[in-house]
């Protein structure tokens, strides 16, 4: 449905009556053009981040205050006119309007009215980046031909000026047509005036591009037809058949134009007038992109004025013959940081700095997490009398919201560090380090971070994934990502191979472990590949980086960020992890064991521990022997000993053991018993459970703080036919499982939330828990063959 | 796919190459743009257009991508996405 009846068309070069109509702002620009850092001076802390409903682009709003403006036309407060707050919304960052990544094409509907969630904007402000003057031209003489009101803010003149480039506002204004006001970032200076010159905003004049007569005649034929079909209702002037005449002619595929090309009259003109463009020698796209470039140089060349003309100076304007290459502070910073040697040093570096941070600031502050709630829920439970209820808080909610809690260190850190990398134009000169090795896997270089950063946790690794502009080379970094062994998993890798690798001493231990995580980046590489050779030819448009000027980040803005993000991670997938934990909760919980089974369970084991000390006590005589001096100095450990007991029998019990032992036939042949099932039913909400859930089958109480009873639990098991429970082989097919599967909730729910549908996670659930399957099944068939 | 680092331009007719073929430290004048649609116009609205004088800063320390500067900004390409790039490299 056409939504072009809600604009306007007043003649333009007239300003509109745009002032007591100021509603919504939207802010366009190339990225990295100061478009965010003007949003953030506008709006302040008054933002928001939501999404574009079916797709994965943020959807950024906020909200301003515009000094009022009095009747006569006179800016400020005391002429009487009011001042009013107005919505801004930062669209994302595009080179143009036509070209079709998720985000151009976003932005490209808001600003065409098409999106039913947003209305279109009463002023468009356009950022433009003067030290990159012709490309971003080229975004302004698209605005230009929409027809909204608009403004030019002009960035980074200090940046053009230390290139020796002066870039003329005024003359700017007189050439575009609107208004153009000066902005110096990180100053804060000319925000007023912005604000102020709003009010001024007016439909450009169409810029006159230097268009080939052939193909300008073609339009004008083609638009003659518009009118004929369509008629002059509203949006129907001929001037705006004409843009819509080039748009057809272009192949552009915006929404707006499909009824359209449901019109045969209008489908055969428009085939023929690319029969004969073609027959001309005339590419369409091509002319078109030329003519705008034409205009831009032509108008560039007007409003720059070379401050000084020294030898090594780029100018921007104009096709001339380069002089040579301009010795900036960025391509000083280049030669290192992107040099043979020392850049791939220096890339080695930080990202270790990066992974380090990641682990060891952040483990004090997940411990603190940890106990902070632990103590509020320890609080509350005191509160709560005994009972499901107590039990249903303290292991179901307390549980969940303390497992979505203590990622929080790691991720807001994460995110803290990425948008440093970004801000300061680093993380692209690390894509562009790396995106050698991971083109090959039909990845990019920008997914060298998330997936590094999937080694500590593969949720801020698969957010940090939205860097990547190529949806498919996006989608499969974060389809990988969880195959980087994160470290819920290393509590398994210790146990296991503390337990079963121990005679070969240290350096084996350390071997194995390394193997598991080589085997996790080879499973990862060799779904890429299979993604990669699966999809064919990947016509996104492929691996094409801008790379920045570097600048130091701001504070308030990488700190906005990493706000934002974290809080996007505690609402979407806290949400999911805690309703999962409570279901998981009610599965070991439920059916409650009879009170008379956990007495005599409790009661035997009591005796039992009484037994080890060399004492022999009947369950008779039990109360009187606790009541002496030798049973009193052991009565701690025989009540634990006792509740233990219970815990355990009570897993064994619930639907969750009963689950295990249900499973026990299909996951034999892997060398597992139905224990190790409850476990693994544990371990599919977070991988680190499996120690604890362990702990509680085989009674031996807290296993996460001490394993040594549990170890020696396991190594003392032994089945029905008298063999050893836990061997080598099952170890070794348990470690394999763990490395593939997937078996964490959060990680699901955030690739839901990343993807926007339950279609993905769910396949990557059954592919890799298929593949975990399989590989651990041949582990275990092999070596237990090998070993027996 | 594994691709010799070309340092010079093989010459197609009329004195043309392949961006890719671009050694680092020479510029060339962008003649046109080919391949599919997509990766063109994203090419052409950057800038590559028109006769725009295009330089060949470096090449990553892996072979690719290639670094160019073209309109006063650097920009990174993959080397087959270059190759579909045909400059007129200057004397």
């Amino acid at each position: 449905m056409s939504k072009t009846s809600s604009y306007q068309f007043p003649v333009s070069g007239q300003p509109t009556s745009a002032g007591p109509r100021l509603r919504r702002i939207a802010l366009a620009g190339n990225p990295n053009s100061g478009k965010t850092t003007l949003f953030n001076a506008l709006t302040g802390l008054r933002q928001k981040v939501a999404n574009y409903p079916g797709v994965t682009v943020d959807k950024k709003t906020g909200r301003c205050k515009l000094p009022g403006v009095s009747p006569t036309g006179g800016i400020g407060g005391s002429g009487g006119g009011q001042a009013e707050w107005v919505e801004i919304i930062d669209l994302p960052g595009t080179y143009s309007l036509v070209s079709r990544s998720p985000d151009e094409t976003v932005a490209c509907e808001v600003l065409r009215g098409l999106r039913e969630d947003t209305p279109p904007p009463d002023v468009v402000v356009v950022v433009v980046d003067a030290s990159n003057l012709s490309r971003n031209l080229y975004l302004v003489s698209q605005v230009m031909e929409l027809g909204l009101p608009m403004v030019v803010a002009l960035t980074m003149t200090d940046v053009a000026e230390r290139r020796g480039l002066r870039v003329m506002g005024e003359k700017l204004e007189a050439r575009l047509g609107v208004p153009v006001v000066g902005l110096v970032g990180h100053k804060g200076t000319g925000i007023d005036r912005l604000k102020f010159r709003l009010t001024e905003a007016r439909v450009a004049p169409l810029p006159e591009l230097p268009l080939p007569g052939v193909f300008r005649d073609e339009i004008h034929l083609l638009g003659g037809v518009l009118t004929a079909v369509l008629g002059h209702g509203p949006g129907g002037s001929p001037d705006r058949h004409l843009a819509t005449a080039e748009r057809l002619l272009i192949g552009d595929s915006s929404s707006d134009l499909r009824p359209l090309h449901a019109r045969p009259e209008i489908l055969q003109n428009l085939a023929d007038a690319k029969t004969r463009l073609a027959t001309a020698g005339i590419e369409p796209v091509q002319a078109d992109v030329e003519a705008h470039y034409r205009w831009i140089d032509a108008v560039s060349s007007e409003v720059t004025a070379a401050k000084i003309v020294p030898v090594d100076v780029t100018v921007s304007a104009g096709p001339t013959r380069r002089p040579a290459a301009a010795k900036t502070f960025t391509d000083k910073l280049d030669r290192i940081l992107i040099d043979k040697v020392w850049g791939l040093v220096i890339f080695a570096a930080v990202m270790g700095l990066l992974f380090v941070s990641i682990f060891s600031l952040a483990t004090p502050l997940m411990d603190a997490t940890e106990g902070a709630v632990g103590w509020v829920g320890g609080l509350v439970a005191g509160l709560l009398p005994e009972g499901p209820v107590r039990d249903l808080w303290q292991d179901g909610i307390a549980a969940g919201v303390g497992a979505v809690l203590v990622f929080v260190p790691q991720i807001a850190i994460l995110f803290g560090f990425l948008a440093i990398l970004e801000d300061s134009g680093y993380l692209a000169r690390a894509a562009f380090l790396m995106d050698r090795l991971l083109a090959k896997l039909g990845l990019s270089g920008k997914s060298f971070i998330p997936l590094l950063s999937s080694f500590a946790c593969a949720i801020p690794g698969i957010m940090a994934a939205r860097t990547i502009e190529s949806p498919r080379q996006r989608f499969a970094t974060i389809f990988v990502a969880p195959f980087m062994s994160c470290s819920a998993r290393l509590p398994v890798y210790t146990l296991l191979i503390g337990t079963f690798f121990a005679a070969w001493g240290s350096f084996v231990q350390a071997g194995v472990m390394l193997c598991l995580y080589v085997l996790g980046i080879v499973a990862a590489a060799a779904t890429a590949w299979v993604m990669k050779w699966w999809g064919g030819k990947d016509i996104s448009g492929g691996f094409v980086l801008e790379l920045p000027t570097y600048k130091l980040p701001q504070i308030s803005q990488v700190a906005r960020q990493m706000w934002s993000n974290t809080t996007q991670f505690i609402t979407k997938a806290g949400t999911v992890i805690v309703c999962l934990s409570i279901v998981l909760w009610a599965l070991m919980y439920y059916p409650r064991l009879p009170d008379d089974r956990a007495e005599s369970v409790s009661l035997n084991a009591k005796i039992t521990r009484i037994h080890s000390t060399g004492v022999t006590v009947t369950p008779e005589k039990l109360p009187t022997f606790l009541e002496s001096d030798a049973g009193r100095t052991l009565r701690t450990a025989v009540d634990s000993a006792g509740r233990q007991a219970i815990a355990g029998e009570q897993l064994r019990h619930s639907l969750a053991g009963r689950f295990g032992h249900l499973i026990e036939p299909a996951i034999r042949p892997l060398g597992y018993d139905w224990k190790m099932g409850v476990g693994l039913v544990g371990a599919f909400a977070a991988r680190e459970i499996f120690v604890s859930t362990l702990g509680i089958v085989y009674s031996v109480g807290n296993a996460d703080d001490d394993t040594t009873p549990l170890r020696d639990a396991m190594l003392a098991d032994r089945s029905a036919d008298g063999s050893h429970v836990w061997t080598i082989p099952v170890a070794a097919s348990l470690l394999v499982f763990f490395v593939i599967a997937m078996q964490c909730i959060s990680t699901l729910a955030i690739v839901r939330r990343e993807t926007g549908t339950w279609r993905w996670p769910i396949v990557m659930l059954l592919y890799m828990n298929g593949l975990a399957y399989l590989a651990a099944l041949i582990t275990y068939q092999i070596l237990s063959k090998v070993m027996s | 796919m594994s691709e010799t680092v070309e340092t010079e331009c093989r010459r197609l007719p009329e004195g043309n190459c392949p961006l890719s073929t671009l050694g680092v430290g020479c510029c060339g004048k962008v003649v046109s743009v080919d391949g599919d649609l997509e990766l063109r116009r994203r090419l052409l609205e950057m800038g590559l257009c028109g006769g725009v004088t295009i330089e060949c800063v470096r090449r990553a320390p892996l072979g690719d991508p290639i670094e160019f500067r073209v309109r006063g900004y650097l920009l990174s390409l993959r080397g087959e996405h270059a190759r579909q790039v045909t400059v007129n490299p200057a004397v």
